[in-house]
């Protein structure tokens, strides 16, 4: 149980992090701020 | 030995005369585009350096020598216009229809045929690689008697150009005159390569000489997407022109007149639409012969069939709804105008029908692959789950089809107090369509992985972490998608739009990461037990026959909406349609004109199906090695 747990945590950082870089950077790409709702 | 190496010493030269036949046309061609010659109204030019002008490109904005006439206008009589007493847009729409979609099947086909054929040479099990070969084979089969009827579709679309546009089809026909020659000759290569390809199967069927075979199989795709970009250049040019100048004379540079703004969209969203239409046919094909089997053995074979053709259909059914949103970024780009005519305008209705009309398409091709799992051992685990893959598929679907505003009486309008719906209609813009489609693509990605490893048991040490990250992966897709569904209701319009990258790289991911990770988790995978070949419902079959139809009917309706966005022109803002029909449709018309050539197309298909059955003799099986755990197969004759 522990060690699915541990799995579970680290495929969310993993997951996370990699669909929070994508819509960065390909928002960016196109000249655009993925993080306009939160500088405002 | 010696014949061995004659045989050799005769593919080798075939394959050369093919490469010459590609060739020819640019050889040919390239003198006169040196030159700049052949270019209509080059007696403009030859009259003298007095009477030379120059004229700007309306797309390129670039200078140019006018060599062309400008765009003949055209008014209501015998003269531009000659007619039966008929509506001659409704003839030219039915032949366009039907040489497009013969067109597409044929276009299709042999790129099937590439990659089976090309399955079943690197494949190191024999009875599979026979099996692949003898697929291949009965796909180009049924398409040689269709190639025949487009050439004939072909002959005709020509004449009722000719005979009811003369006038339009004289100008289109002169700005394309540098590369008219180049497409009837690429013609000529597209069948001398067929031909040689379809009969000399059986004499280069192993070793050296099968790869020279399957060499011609590139070349005989390479020459027939030529024609189809050719083609393509076409309409590019009628909807979006360039290489003429405002009065629509030609300027002498053509590849302006071939590259117009929506050419390159255009080229990809038919290549995979064609692809995605072929696969079809050929699985409604065999979902018909499924169901007319009388042995095992048939069933079996029919059976295998449909799902290469189903899974090499869906394969590019999945990217074409993004090819389709950058075909219309880049009309908006174009002509914002055009855009909006097409989605929030006079068109837009028919999008909904489209959009309903894709979710049937990943409806039944999901149905389908969860049918499909019936006909294996152990993939029993995942019937339970299939009640959540169908509420998220008809959330996508409800959420997709949701238009933006309804057609009302003034009384209906007033109860709902405006144009919209107070809560459906926050569903009838893009932000939650995109949404929603990408959920549909998604859950059928999950479906295939699903079917992919149905009947597997993963053996590597660290399945267990592979699968939770599957899933977690998944599930953080679809949080994803959805997160970035309902920040676009929160930003500005022009923030938003850049929002659907991001949510189709999101599903692009799961297509090849969850593709990938899965084929290395299922690498020496435990077997629970075997694919029961033939051992399928017969619903799953009327899946496939309802994919087929759907994916026809949808071309249909594409077609017109990309061909009437032109409204009353026959080249957008150069040529005007001054002909009694430069209206367009109402929507019930255009319904029923489009069903009207869906069940003609599948009409014809049958009997070239039936033509195609007749040359089918049964031989002897040697080895009856069946597919993977299979039903034993038949060997047909060829």
């Amino acid at each position: 149980m522990g060690q699915t747990i541990v799995y579970v945590l680290v495929s969310l950082v993993i997951c996370i992090a990699y669909f929070t870089a994508v819509n960065h950077f390909l928002m960016d790409s196109q000249g655009l701020d993925y993080w306009y709702l939160f500088r405002k | 030995m010696g014949r061995i190496a004659g045989k050799k010493l005769f593919s080798i030269m075939a394959l050369c005369a093919m490469v010459g036949l590609l060739l020819l046309p640019v050889v040919v061609a390239l003198p006169s585009l040196a030159i700049g010659a052949d270019a209509p109204g080059d007696e403009v030019k030859k009259e003298g350096a007095a009477k030379v002008e120059k004229g700007r490109d309306v797309y390129y904005k670039t200078e140019g020598l006018v060599v062309g006439a400008p765009a003949p206008k055209t008014v209501d009589g015998p003269r531009d216009y000659p007619r039966y007493n008929f509506e001659s847009r409704v003839l030219l729409w039915f032949a366009n229809q039907q040489h497009l979609y013969y067109g597409s099947f044929v276009l299709a086909i042999p790129i099937f045929c590439m990659v089976i054929e090309f399955m079943g040479v690197v494949t190191k099990d024999k009875a599979m690689a026979k099996r692949y070969d003898q697929l291949a084979y009965d796909f180009i089969k049924i398409s040689l008697t269709a190639y025949s009827i487009t050439a004939i579709l072909g002959g005709i679309l020509i004449f009722t150009f000719l005979t009811l546009y003369p006038a339009f089809f004289g100008y289109l026909s002169g700005i394309f005159r540098p590369v008219m020659h180049i497409y009837a000759l690429m013609f000529v290569a597209e069948s001398g390569t067929l031909y040689i390809y379809y009969y000399g199967w059986d004499k280069m069927k192993e070793g050296f000489l099968k790869w020279i075979h399957l060499s011609m199989s590139v070349i005989l795709n390479v020459i027939g997407t030529l024609l189809m970009f050719l083609a393509n250049s076409w309409i590019g040019f009628m909807m979006s022109p360039a290489g003429v100048d405002e009065q629509g004379r030609y300027l002498g540079n053509i590849w302006h007149v071939i590259h117009t703004a929506l050419w390159n969209p255009l080229n990809v969203h038919r290549i995979l639409g064609n692809m995605a239409f072929g696969g079809g046919v050929v699985a409604a094909y065999a979902a018909y012969k499924f169901l007319a089997s009388k042995t095992d053995e048939d069933r079996a074979h029919y059976d295998w069939m449909g799902y290469i053709a189903m899974a090499l259909g869906v394969a590019f059914l999945i990217p074409l709804p993004f090819a389709g949103y950058w075909l219309m970024r880049e009309v908006y780009a174009y002509r914002q105008q055009m855009g909006i005519t097409l989605m929030g305008g006079l068109l837009a209705w028919l999008f909904i029908i489209q959009a309903t009309m894709i979710g049937i398409l990943f409806l039944s091709s999901n149905y389908y692959l969860w049918q499909a799992l019936g006909r294996m051992r152990g993939a029993e685990k995942y019937q339970r789950y299939i009640k959540y893959l169908v509420f998220l598929l008809v959330v996508g679907f409800l959420v997709f089809i949701t238009p933006h505003t309804i057609v009302m009486t003034p009384a209906e309008l007033k109860a709902m107090g405006g144009q919209q719906h107070p809560v459906l209609g926050n569903y009838g813009v893009m932000s939650a369509k995109n949404g929603g489609i990408n959920v549909i693509i998604t859950t059928t990605v999950l479906s295939f992985v699903w079917y992919m490893r149905g009947n597997k048991v993963s053996t590597v040490s660290w399945s267990k972490f592979g699968n939770i990250f599957m899933g977690v992966f998944f599930g953080c897709a679809y949080v994803n998608i959805i997160w970035l569904a309902i920040y676009g209701y929160y930003i500005p319009a022009n923030v938003r739009v850049g929002l659907s990258v991001p949510q189709v790289a999101t599903t692009l991911s799961c297509l090849f990461f969850m593709f990938a990770l899965n084929g290395v988790m299922m690498k020496g995978a435990k077997q629970m037990g075997a694919i029961e070949w033939g051992k399928i419902s017969v619903r799953s079959q009327y899946a496939l026959i309802m994919l087929a139809t759907a994916f026809t009917w949808m071309m249909g309706l594409m077609g017109y909406i990309r061909s009437s966005v032109r409204l009353f022109w026959h080249v957008n803002e150069i040529m005007r349609d001054n002909s009694p029909w430069a209206y367009t449709h109402t929507v019930g018309f255009a319904a029923n004109m489009i069903s009207f050539n869906v069940l003609f197309f599948w009409v014809s298909i049958l009997f070239v199906f039936w033509l195609g059955s007749l040359g089918m003799k049964k031989v002897p099986v040697e080895a009856k090695a069946g597919v993977p755990g299979g039903a034993a197969q038949p060997a047909v004759g060829h």
